[in-house]
């Protein structure tokens, strides 16, 4: 028991590492491996370590603040704890911060942007929904305080999932070679900037032990790299389930129907282990997040792989 | 009767529907798999951006054409189809340029095919795909002879989309503001649109700020030679909605037992049905069965040490079939007289033939899930 605490320690410690003089963290996977349960936990470690932390949803279900248990937020920057804010980022009003900041004028926003014509040429653009989107988490990563300290020092992006990640990343660049010089194309490419550089952006790749997950986590990271040239830093594992049951454990004189269970049991354990193994030839560090069996998944399960993600004060 | 293959018997168009990570891909290739067993000739076809098909069907690539499945991969998984099933992957880009290539007058084919907005709109960018996968499906439907076709589509948020995709493309031909545009440079037959003979005007002059004059140009160019091509689109757009609303097209809706995923599911088949789409089973899939009471008896007889082990992982499947069964609940309840069909959770990943088959077993009724009692 002490061995198995300690060792998560020392795996917290090393999430740190990977991450922690990071600004923006992308956290994405195939769907269903629990991106947003991670982003939610490691926003809540990151707040916890005194960083001003803002973590967004792109144009989903809001599920975050639920997970945490309080009111819905919408697509409002809101506070939810000390130093923990959150955001769902929805196209029409991004378009509208995004209008208005350009404008500057709220009636030239009405004016113009409100025209029956206007919308309908604005809906023909390709992607600007996704750079909008972009454009509204990147732009809090430059916002600064009266003092000169950031508004938000820490950013994390529930991105969307695989296939839809890529694109959605790939905005920026898409934009800056197919839109001629404009105000478009220029803020395209500072997002296009942010994004790759590694002294600010981290992508946590987020996996199940199975082979399809695994398999779709590693066309992932390649495909971020190459063709968005976003870096990943580190992967979680979710769901691993531990070794139980030894031969001995199994003999004869356990009924069948139990031996099964055991099997059973070991068969998905070993997945756990393979799957690990084939994470690790990314050459990034894996952590981690065993099964976590609550009644209602909230809170107190986030809390729990906060735990895991961030280092004990 | 087993309401999959119910639908089978009716239908030449099978569409699965669902949140990423569900399985969506694997229980249309079951569906497609299981239906060229039984004798009815299929295509599996998916428009997911990730490789899940390739990798469900143990095929190293799939491309924009048809690829059977030969006898000899069938009968490595000891398998005999007494039909032919094949497996595709749409490629957008190629399917967008095919229908430039079919459809655009000569003499704007090149113009298309070059322009900025084409090349973005029919490669990366979000929303197209699913213009395209409609495209593809009436192309499917009507040109070949495949007594079924499944689709498989991408998660919901995108899945919106393509049920929408006739819609817009009607939208974006009858819409006044399009008519409005474009119109009077038809009429005089010359470049230009009304938008840029306002010359300088003030609303012009403000979306430039925001997208650049030379853009709106080029959006202007595009929308000018693709407009040769609107009654072609209309025509075709009418007819894939046709197709979506059709007798003979029924819509699988994929989930997995577990809470996020059934809300989702919940909002999509409304939507589905608000649509006049025919759902004709929900699938969920990985659903953990009930743990047998015997099982409870027999481990109160094992020794001390081992009881504790085996006891808690019985408690742990226990868990999960508790939760599961209460997620079922919430569905049976919310989705009225759409049929369930289960499909538990394996041992195994379902990645090759034998798995599909495996997982047919369950989506046509030879096998029967129970659930577990909600309780706690």
């Amino acid at each position: 028991m002490l061995r198995s605490t300690l060792r998560h320690v020392n795996v917290a410690f090393a999430v740190l590492d990977e991450l922690s003089d990071k600004r923006l963290l992308v956290v994405t996977g195939k769907g269903g491996v629990g991106k947003t349960t991670l982003a939610a936990a490691l926003a809540v470690q990151s707040a916890r370590e005194g960083l001003r932390t803002l973590v967004c949803e792109v144009n989903a279900k809001e599920r975050i603040s639920q997970l945490l248990g309080k009111p819905e937020v919408g697509p409002e920057v809101t506070a939810l704890d000390e130093n923990l804010w959150a955001v769902n980022v929805r196209p029409q009003e991004a378009m509208r911060e995004y209008a208005l900041m350009l404008l500057k004028f709220e009636s030239i926003y009405s004016a113009v942007f409100e025209n029956r014509v206007v919308r309908y040429f604005l809906r023909f653009i390709p992607s600007l929904q996704e750079l909008v989107l972009l454009g509204k988490i990147l732009f809090h990563l430059r916002e600064k305080r009266p003092d000169g300290r950031w508004r938000f020092d820490r950013i994390i992006i529930d991105a969307p999932a695989t296939g839809h990640a890529i694109t959605f990343f790939s905005v920026p660049q898409v934009i800056v070679d197919t839109v001629p010089p404009g105000a478009m194309s220029e803020d395209a490419t500072w997002m296009r900037d942010l994004l790759v550089d590694p002294r600010t952006t981290a992508v946590v790749l987020v996996s199940l032990p199975e082979d399809l997950p695994v398999n779709e986590t590693i066309e992932l990271h390649e495909a971020l790299a190459t063709r968005v040239k976003m870096k990943a830093q580190l992967v979680v594992l979710n769901g691993f389930i531990p070794e139980r049951f030894t031969p001995e454990d199994m003999p004869e004189s356990v009924p069948q129907a139990l031996r099964d269970v055991a099997r059973a049991h070991e068969s998905r354990a070993q997945m756990s282990i393979t799957s690990l193994a084939r994470l690790k030839t990314l050459g990034l560090r894996v952590v981690t997040v065993p099964r976590i069996f609550v009644t209602d998944f909230g809170r107190s399960a986030v809390e729990q792989i906060a735990q895991i993600v961030g280092a004990p004060r | 009767m087993n309401p999959i293959r119910e639908a089978l018997a009716s239908s030449d168009v099978v569409i699965t529907v669902g949140s990423g990570g569900v399985g969506k891909t694997t229980v249309a290739a079951a569906i497609a798999l299981r239906a060229a067993m039984e004798g009815q000739g299929s295509l599996v076809c998916t428009i997911d951006p990730a490789r899940r098909l390739a990798n469900a069907l143990g095929l190293q690539a799939l491309g924009n054409a048809e690829t059977e499945i030969t006898p000899a991969t069938f009968a490595q998984a000891g398998l005999a189809p007494r039909a032919p099933m094949r497996a595709m992957m749409l490629d957008m880009k190629r399917t967008w340029d095919e229908l430039i290539e079919r459809r655009a007058p000569p003499d704007k084919r090149e113009k298309i095919l070059n322009n900025r907005f084409y090349q973005s709109l029919s490669s990366a960018l979000a929303g197209s795909q699913e213009y395209v996968a409609m495209e593809k499906l009436w192309e499917l439907r009507t040109q070949r002879d495949y007594p079924l076709i499944v689709l498989d589509t991408p998660p919901t948020a995108h899945a919106l989309d393509f049920l929408d995709a006739p819609n817009r493309i009607l939208d974006f031909l009858d819409n006044d503001a399009s008519k409005w545009l474009l119109t009077p440079a038809l009429a005089a037959g010359k470049f230009g649109l009304r938008l840029f003979n306002l010359g300088g005007s003030y609303v012009a002059k403000t979306i430039a700020r925001f997208t650049g004059t030379e853009t709106l140009q080029q959006l202007a160019d595009f929308m000018l030679n693709i407009s040769g091509m609107n009654e072609g689109f209309r025509e075709r757009a009418h007819q894939t909605r046709g197709l979506l609303e059709a007798e003979t097209t029924s819509f699988v809706l994929v989930t997995g037992p577990m809470p996020e995923r059934l809300d989702e599911a919940i909002f999509f088949h409304t939507l589905l049905q608000q649509n006049k789409m025919r759902v004709a089973a929900i699938v969920v899939n990985r659903v953990h069965g009930p743990v047998p009471d015997a099982l409870w008896e027999e481990v109160a007889r094992l020794p001390s040490p081992l009881q504790r082990k085996y006891q808690e992982t019985l408690k742990e499947n226990d868990h999960l079939a508790r939760q599961d069964a209460r997620g079922i609940a919430k569905l049976r309840e919310a989705c009225g007289s759409t049929p369930l069909v289960l499909v538990p959770r394996f041992e195994f990943d379902v990645h090759d033939l034998k798995g599909l088959y495996e997982t047919s077993h369950w989506l046509w009724g030879d096998q029967v899930l129970e659930v577990a009692t909600p309780g706690r």
